[in-house]
């Protein structure tokens, strides 16, 4: 792998855990009465954006790659997002989500490797 | 840390109905639809991206130019779907069960492009499918058994 394809995979990465964690939050907060529908536009609008990034990285890497190749790229996303979601979010981590988010992420790298 | 994952956001997840009494999808049955929709679109994604390969960029290394190609527009359809699904999913399922549950589309691309015959996977990438897969069910076992218990 050359480094700017994995320089794009880490960046498309970056921008789909962060765009995601917006999304949660703006969609979380719809729970709530009454709604904050601005700040769920504003935090909604921003990840929306950032996914977009996501999109057009993710696009100009499939012009250059097998999908089968990069797809499993996409795998360091739990690990990514379990970090995210702790940090960000407060979500809890449990001791099997870890355990299975690990799985998820060494059959991933085993896809990458082969 | 806890031992289980019954962990969302509020403690459990909201009935599967809307106030109104309109049955909806259970939200772990939307993010495996949700999945099918993103595989569907990733490979008309890579159809449409290799349609345009040989298209000037405009931006360089950036892949505008696979809006260029119609197979691209088609993928955008389930897409839209999927994220439609998944944000009805974020709204009740903690993100980092979702998204781990939504890992599942790491087995259903290859399969499709399998299936579909355009690239070869070979033994090793089906171990890592699944492993894959295994770590899918750690994740999503204890949540939905969590779920059926409420």
């Amino acid at each position: 792998m050359t480094p700017d394809i994995l320089l794009l995979c880490l960046a498309s990465q970056l921008c789909l855990v962060t765009g995601q964690l917006l999304l949660k939050h703006a969609m979380t907060q719809t729970n709530l009465t009454p709604i904050p529908w601005w700040r769920v536009a504003r935090q909604f609008s921003i990840g929306i954006a950032i996914l977009s990034g996501w999109f057009f990285l993710w696009g100009g890497l499939l012009q250059r790659k097998d999908l089968s190749y990069i797809y499993p790229f996409e795998g360091m996303g739990p690990a990514l997002m379990l970090l995210g979601a702790w940090l960000f979010l407060k979500e809890k981590l449990t001791l099997q989500c870890c355990i299975g988010i690990g799985l998820i992420s060494a059959g991933i790298a085993l896809v990458s490797a082969s | 840390m806890s031992t289980n994952c019954n962990n969302t956001d509020e403690g459990k997840t909201p009935p599967a109905a809307s106030a109104g009494g309109r049955p909806r999808l259970h939200p772990y049955l939307q993010i495996i639809v949700a999945a099918f929709c993103v595989t569907a679109a990733e490979l008309l994604f890579k159809r449409g991206a290799m349609a345009t390969a040989n298209d000037p960029a405009p931006l360089g290394i950036i892949g505008l130019s696979v809006l260029g190609s119609v197979w691209t527009w088609f993928g955008i359809v389930p897409y839209i779907a999927s994220f439609i699904f998944w944000l009805n999913v974020l709204r009740r399922v903690p993100l980092h069960i979702a998204f781990s549950i939504m890992s599942i589309t790491q087995v259903l691309v290859p399969l499709g492009v399998w299936w579909f015959g355009s690239e070869h996977i070979s033994p090793c990438r089906w171990v890592g499918v699944l492993i894959v897969l295994a770590g899918i069910f750690v994740v999503a076992r204890p949540a939905m058994k969590a779920e059926e218990q409420l």
